[in-house]
């Protein structure tokens, strides 16, 4: 039994257990809250209990007035707090601090998170000869206190050992040590640390932590998990550790690196943090469900990576624990809920909208190319056009007008043209082109023929289209025009009226279309991949219903908003603009079988048109002038053309001038060789506004269809109310974590970082540091580094250099039994840290002692050695690479987040499915397997054995062999033990090689066929034995 | 060091004293009218043995580690049925229309459009959300009788309709999801998003294992069975430690990932390999006597006992042809549905607690005739026959099988409807799925629906309510059940969950 404390804290002892037992009925949640009352707050404690008159829960002082006191030593199961019900019990323990709590006056005091951190003084030590810097006192205080002492000094090869993993992840290598071992200056540690600093391995080191917390991966998570490349991101955090990136900056660029003053590409490519969350691609979803869904995550992440707060647990309702509400959570929801993105992301693998083009030199040089030269070309027609005046005037008085008069259509640039009117399907134009309804992957179902608005129409049910096969498949730099006439039936609600893609969102809409909206007006949609990657523009006027009316939807190849146009009865339609961003083509390239064209009255898995009947389409491959728009839907004659010249000089520039067409059609090739340009160009999903504010509403248990009241975004008064000169927007919301006055940010950084590098948090719990979390096993300490962080401009690498400066890091990790067990965790730090490597380390240490090891920093994900069909649960294959590319560092090896690496995977590397900020730390025999037998350690041990095999010496081998891939020599029992088994092994594979097959053929290496197989093969044994244990596989 | 840290409670301590003088011990137990209130203060003041064995440094108040060994002490909570479950997953939403859910008043309906008054506010997928009618589709297949209470089967099922009277088929199965991802992880943790462990995982953390030589969590997918995807988070052990992941055994040379020696280096090799590992280590940790480097070494050791019992388990060569002939041919086709169930059978047999069976392509939004028929043909003839075979083993006595997907299917045909061809699509208002075996009532069938099995009309069985009921088979109060994790405690059924005593013998 613990013995219960003289003075009582309430942060420290008593809180814990209100938070762990009571708070859950009586905390912050109001919606929870039993009989009315809340004991997070002391009013509400000290105060009357509504649902009991007199009584009072606490009386600050007096035991028998307390019913605090009364409940919880009562067995009375109706009586007893905590309830029977809740399966939570209050130990003899926690009984008495309670109890003792109220008898001493039942002081609360704020959550000790929640409080700006102050530099203290730094505590009076006995023993200042151990001191190298401050943190050595707070340790050193708090052990003299308990009357411990510090452990010595770790010997050279341990702590070089250790600073290499902690900085770089990678072991020091054979002439790392010979160097440091004979560095005799008083400062040949700092120069170890200074120079590892300054390798590019410290930023893969930090980025590998980092990336568990931004939930980096190669694929899209949830059933179809298909892969994307993120990696331009990872580039990034690498980057911005070596560059020693400060970290109010490093966390200001990837919430809001867009909406910052002038932002850079890399600015925008660090916004890449709040895209990486899953994404799901599964058929049937429902957009918003999911478009809320990522915005969820994006709201938690703010809580586990910055703030140190399960925020995510105020989703459905008031936090039960911290002092976050329901609505206060969907106010920080609203900061991320401004993109214009889809719920479900595209069959055809386009990356999700929205996205940064990263063209690579050579692109971006094509593309500057192409677009000078189009400039010209438009330049150029603009000149022809009143170069050629008179030309106009002879075609004029030539009488070319007069020809126009008998058609009843414009005829150039006609493509297709159905009228239906026998009853058939057939391309006036063309009529080997048979159109034909459809219902679901082109089973044709018989057409229904009718009357039309001339002769006969096609009545549409509003399941099947009208499937005009491959008319209508243009591209974006494509002029076009396509006009019918549409019975629209007066019960008409929302549905698409005619359209060139796939289906509806299942394919975000790529290609055209032209949709009635719910209230009525009409959308017109080009697309790569909606709802950013596109042109949207909405009519002002509602269409009419219940009559006939013309549509015909104009394109003039220019990819801006401008050039893409409706008209209703040959009037064109007013619109506003709510998209003008067509970046890449709107044909599909990837994942589909036919090209799509024109189709009409209905969409797979869509909404479609309902008793509407079409007659008279028209396909042109040209933008047909107002004019000709007016006559093909019956408004105007060519009759008065001949009247207004004005309009008779666009039709003739426009189809019969030769030089304009030619001219036009070469601007039209330029378009498309654009088009080739940019389609291959790597897109990465970042953060953007969406031009229109969209709002946020609290919803009800969380669900995404159950909106409450409207809320604006802001952030909790209890942790720190939002200044008033900072935007309520994302870059607001960064400059509030990062405000002087912020208690949770720079705390939650630098304790991230200890873990790192001590193995545990001062703060165990990481993720929390609310209510519910472990308190500070050094309170002091942990306050004075996020002061001294913030005070040095969020320094990283000085922060980082003091805790490893230290004489606690410093310290040897060998200690008592005693001791051990008494702090099994070491959070007193009486000793130095000890642990097993990460899953990566254990890797990339194996790879670097053999010197397989392949150093080059970034670029896209690798595919290491895996076993076959892993991947075919979810329909993949799994190819690895070929090169030595499967040597790289292991923070490239390739996330699939439905399966994980299995290498990587058994050692507890995370999922990466949502942010993990502390990883489980297990122990397996499943590990036992990898490191025994996964063809990436045999191959290693196989290289390892083949270097043995030309070393003349055994014991040196062994040595060399031991000293890769531990840092340490042997003890000379060891040595005796390896040999030993060496000479085994090799009379084992002397007397059958046969026995060494996978040891010597395992991996792409090639061994030296020279070379004795025998003794490489037992060398190997050796090697692995010696990778296998505890020397190579902890870091102590 | 810490010499106080071993000394039992300080009843006498000045505070308490003090306490204890202010306490008129009489008025207050008048007051709160207790009379147990003695006894408390008893254990408050005087008990050390509740809490007698800590020892440990600690920052804060109980540690969350001795919380959870508290919770695990406690175990099993009630007296088990059940000592493990073979839960056959049939991933992709199996049709209740044309398996168990026998609709005969349909058959008059076909094609009629479904009426919104049975529709109701069900949200529907995206799939068929917008089609612009419902149409009724009856299900193209007959139903029989079968069995004591003569239950209605489709002839889809001929091998199920023989053990029908072991069957406990609850006919109103219901979950909040409408789709693969959100329902089938709803289903194997008890909620929609990654993250939680699975139901095997929580047995696992519960009740450890009575095998030493296996995981006490196995999974096996049928190999080509196509449809939708899995993915291995559904057997993951979420924020629970590791240890208690499904490991998966798949068919083929590597049954378990790197279970194999380097090629040509057999059992005994690596066991004189791992003996001088064992000693390296020891030599390596005199000095530092790392309780860790001890656990490891038991690592390596059970490491090397999977490898000879892990190909043991899964070969079937022993096994003699009337068994071949009871699961049917696939049986010898190593990596099918019939082959895993053998296979499970075998790893029953060794106390394995929970072998999870998946096997995709019950995802019939067209082509709906064909494509079912296939799947039973697949799966009918094996499950029958892992039921008989635990049967007569007399296993069933304590094993539980659960046989279910992740949601039922609508009674409209989604696309067109055809007499011969129909789709449907997913509908998570009710569905079929049934258990056998410990604990459960034979021949039984629970809950109603309405004729269009579009509504439950009696006793609804919620996702929660069948995990509640799973645990309790087990043994285990699934409210008791929790652990700790971001500052909060979770459990298999988060906050809600009813045992379905109904459905207990």
């Amino acid at each position: 039994m613990r013995e219960l404390p003289e003075e009582l804290d309430y942060n420290m002892h008593v809180k814990p257990i209100l938070s762990d037992k009571c708070f859950a009925c009586h905390g912050p949640d109001m919606a929870k809250q039993k009989a009315g009352l809340r004991l997070d707050l002391s009013e509400a404690a000290y105060g009357e209990l509504p649902e009991n008159e007199g009584n009072y829960a606490i009386d600050p002082g007096d035991l028998e007035d307390s019913q605090v006191f009364h409940r919880i030593l009562s067995e009375d199961p109706d009586y007893i707090m905590p309830t029977p019900e809740s399966h939570l019990t209050l130990t003899a323990y926690e009984k008495a601090v309670l109890i003792k709590w109220i008898d001493d006056g039942a002081e609360y005091k704020p959550h000790w998170a929640f409080v700006k951190p102050e530099k203290e003084e730094l505590p009076e030590v006995e023993n200042e000869d151990w001191i190298k810097n401050s943190i050595d006192n707070f340790v050193l205080a708090k052990l003299e206190n308990l009357n411990l002492q510090p452990s010595k000094q770790a010997d050279k090869r341990t702590v070089l050992r250790r600073i290499n993993f902690d900085l770089t992840g990678l072991p020091p290598t054979l002439k790392e040590q010979q160097d440091f071992l004979k560095d005799k200056s008083p400062d040949a540690y700092e120069k170890v640390v200074d120079r590892l600093f300054n390798s590019s391995a410290f930023g893969e080191r930090l980025a590998a932590d980092w990336l568990d917390v931004a939930r980096f991966a190669d694929s899209h998570g949830y059933t179809v998990d298909r892969l994307r490349d993120m990696s331009p991101y990872r580039d990034w955090v690498i980057k911005a550790f070596n560059e020693n990136m400060p970290y109010d900056k490093f966390i200001h660029w990837q919430l809001a690196g867009d909406l910052m003053p002038n932002p850079t590409k890399e600015m925008l490519i660090a916004t890449a943090f709040n895209r990486n969350h899953q994404q799901n691609m599964e058929g049937g979803i429902i957009e918003k469900e999911f478009q809320s869904e990522y915005v969820v995550d994006r709201t938690n992440i703010l809580g586990d990576a910055f703030l140190g707060v399960s925020v995510g647990c105020a989703k459905c309702h008031d936090h039960k624990y911290d002092p976050i509400s329901q609505k206060e959570y969907y106010q920080f929801y609203s900061f991320f809920n401004n993109v214009r993105e889809a719920g479900q992301i595209s069959y055809d693998n386009a990356m999700p909208a929205p996205t940064l083009l990263l063209p690579t030199a050579e692109e971006e040089s094509l593309v500057k190319f192409i677009n000078e030269k189009l400039t010209s070309k438009e330049q150029q027609l603009v000149k022809l056009r009143s170069d050629s005046k008179a030309e106009f005037s002879q075609w004029l008085t030539a009488g070319g007008a007069a020809k126009l008069t008998t058609q009843t259509y414009p005829s150039v640039g006609l493509q297709a043209r159905y009228d239906f009117d026998k009853n058939e399907l057939r391309n006036a134009l063309n009529p080997k082109e048979v159109s034909f309804t459809t219902l679901v992957n082109r089973d044709k179902i018989k057409e229904v023929f009718t009357e039309g608005k001339t002769g006969k129409g096609i009545l549409l049910d509003g399941d099947a289209w009208l499937d005009f096969g491959e008319v209508g498949v243009f591209r974006k730099g494509e002029p076009f025009t396509i006009g019918m006439d549409i019975f629209i039936p007066q019960d008409f609600k929302e549905g698409v009226i005619f359209h060139k893609s796939l289906a509806e969102r299942m394919y975000n809409f790529r290609g055209f279309h032209v949709y009635g909206r719910k209230n009525g007006t009409l959308e017109i949609m080009m697309a790569h991949a909606a709802p950013a990657n596109a042109i949207v523009k909405v009519s002002k006027e509602k269409v009419a219903k219940g009559k006939w009316t013309h549509l015909t939807l104009v394109y003039d190849g220019s990819s801006k908003a401008k050039g893409l146009y409706l008209f209703m009865d040959g009037k064109k339609l007013e619109t506003t603009t709510e998209v003008d961003d067509l970046a890449k083509d709107i044909l599909f390239t990837q994942h589909v079988e036919t090209q799509p064209g024109l189709q009409i009255g209905g969409w797979y898995r869509g909404t479609g048109f309902k008793n509407g009947i079409v007659d008279n389409v028209s396909v042109y491959n040209r933008k047909i002038t107002d004019f000709e728009v007016a006559v093909l839907a019956g408004k105007e004659t060519w009759n008065k053309v001949k009247s207004n010249k004005k309009t008779l000089e666009d039709y003739y520039f426009s189809a019969v001038h030769q030089s304009s067409i030619s001219l036009r059609n070469e601007l039209k090739n330029e378009r498309n060789a654009l088009s080739d340009a940019t389609e291959e160009v790597k897109e990465l999903m970042v953060m953007k506004e969406s031009n229109k504010p969209k709002p946020t509403f609290l919803l009800e248990r969380g669900n995404y269809d159950s909106p409450g009241e409207q809320v604006f975004p802001n952030t909790p008064d209890r942790i720190l109310p939002m200044p008033e000169n900072l935007p309520k927007n994302r870059y607001g919301l960064a400059q509030w974590l990062t405000h002087p006055n912020h208690p949770l940010t720079a705390r939650v950084a630098v304790n991230r970082l200890w873990q790192n590098i001590f193995g545990i948090g001062l703060v165990k719990t990481a993720e929390d540091f609310g209510n519910q979390g472990e308190l500070p096993s050094h309170p002091k300490l942990l306050d004075y580094l996020a002061v001294s962080f913030t005070e040095s401009g969020w320094d990283v690498k000085k922060i980082i250099k003091e805790m490893v400066m230290s004489a606690v890091y410093q310290q040897d990790s060998k200690t008592s039994k005693e001791l051990l067990d008494w702090d099994k965790e070491n959070r007193f730090l009486a000793r130095g840290p000890a642990r097993r490597l990460t899953a990566e380390m254990i890797r990339d240490n194996a790879l670097a002692a053999s010197g397989l090891l392949n150093k080059k920093v970034g670029g896209p994900s690798v595919k290491p050695y895996q076993p076959d069909g892993l991947w075919r649960i979810n329909g993949a294959t799994y190819v690895p690479d070929t090169t030595d590319e499967v040597y790289r560092r292991s923070l490239y090896v390739i996330v699939k987040r439905s399966v994980p690496n299995p290498t990587l995977g058994t050692f507890d590397a995370t999922s990466r499915s949502y942010c993990v900020v502390r990883r489980q730390k297990t122990n397996t025999p499943l590990q036992a397997l990898v490191t025994l037998n996964d063809p990436t350690f045999v191959e290693v041990s196989k290289v390892l054995g083949e270097r043995m095999a030309k070393e003349e010496n055994v014991e040196k081998a062994i040595m060399i062999t031991y000293n890769k891939l531990t840092g340490k020599l042997p003890k000379a029992k060891e040595l005796a033990l390896l040999k030993e088994l060496q000479q085994k092994e090799l009379s084992k594979f002397n007397a059958s090689i046969s026995k060494a097959k996978g040891w010597l053929e395992t991996g792409f290496y090639e061994i030296n066929p020279q070379l004795n197989m025998p003794l490489v093969a037992a060398n190997a044994v050796v090697a692995n034995v010696i990778l296998n244990s505890d020397a190579a596989l902890m870091r102590r | 060091m810490g010499h106080h840290h071993n000394d039992e409670f300080k009843l006498h301590t000045p505070d308490f004293e003090r306490i204890n003088k202010k306490i008129d011990r009489r008025n207050f137990l008048t007051k709160t009218s207790l009379g147990l209130g003695a006894v408390a203060l008893g254990s408050l003041f005087g008990a050390n043995t509740l809490y007698g064995s800590e020892k440990q440094a600690t920052t804060g108040a109980l540690s969350d580690d001795e919380m959870q060994k508290q919770i695990l002490a406690a175990l099993p909570h009630i007296a088990p049925k059940a000592k493990r479950v073979v839960y056959l997953f049939m991933s992709g939403g199996p049709s209740q229309f044309e398996t168990f859910d026998y609709k005969p008043k349909l058959v008059d309906m076909f094609g009629q459009d479904l009426p919104e008054s049975v529709r109701g506010e069900q949200r529907l997928t995206g799939m068929s959300a917008n089609q612009s009618n419902f149409p009724i589709a009856p299900s193209f297949t007959g139903f029989k009788q079968y069995g004591k209470n003569d239950t209605w089967v489709s002839d889809l099922l001929p091998y199920t309709a023989q053990v029908i009277d072991e069957l406990c088929i609850i006919k109103s199965t219901f979950t909040e999801h409408i789709n693969h991802d959100p329902a089938i992880t709803f289903f194997q943790t008890g909620h929609q998003l990654p993250g939680r462990p699975s139901m095997g995982s929580w047995l696992s953390y519960g009740l450890g294992s009575d095998n030493e030589n296996l995981p006490s969590f196995i999974v096996l997918v049928s190999k080509n069975a196509g449809g939708q995807p899995l993915y291995s988070r559904l057997w993951g052990n979420g924020f629970l430690p590791t240890e208690h992941q499904g490991v998966q055994f798949r068919s083929g040379k590597d049954p378990v990932l790197y279970l194999n020696n380097p090629e040509g280096y057999d059992g005994e090799d690596r066991a004189q390999m791992l003996d001088y590992l064992k000693k390296l280590n020891q030599f390596q940790n005199e000095g530092i006597a790392d309780p860790e480097v001890d656990a490891r070494i038991a690592q390596y050791e059970m490491a090397f006992k999977m490898q000879t019992s892990v190909p043991e388990v899964m070969s079937t060569d022993d096994e003699p042809d009337d068994i071949f002939d009871l699961y049917g041919p696939d049986s010898r086709d190593s990596g099918t549905y019939a082959a895993n169930c053998l296979l499970a059978r075998k790893l029953l047999e060794k106390d394995v607690k929970f072998v999870q069976l998946y096997h995709q392509g019950w995802d019939q939004h067209g082509g709906l005739p064909g494509g079912i028929s296939h799947q039973c043909k697949n799966t009918d003839q094996a499950t029958a026959a892992l039921i008989i075979d635990l049967k007569q083993r007399g296993l069933l006595e304590d094993t539980l099988v659960v046989w279910g997907g992740e949601f039922g299917r609508t009674v409209y045909s989604q696309g067109r409807l055809e007499k011969e061809n129909y789709g449907r699509d997913h509908h998570p208002r009710c569905f079929t799925m049934w258990m056998a075996g410990a604990g459960v009532k034979p021949g039984f069938t629970y809950g109603e629906t309405d004729d269009f099995s579009y509504n439950i009309t009696k006793n609804p069985v919620h996702v929660h309510d069948f995990h509640a009921t799973l645990m309790h088979l087990m043994g285990i109060d699934h409210e008791q059940l929790t652990f700790k994790s971001q500052g909060r405690r979770y459990r298999l059924t988060d906050v809600h969950g009813t045992v379905v005593k109904d459905l207990l013998v």
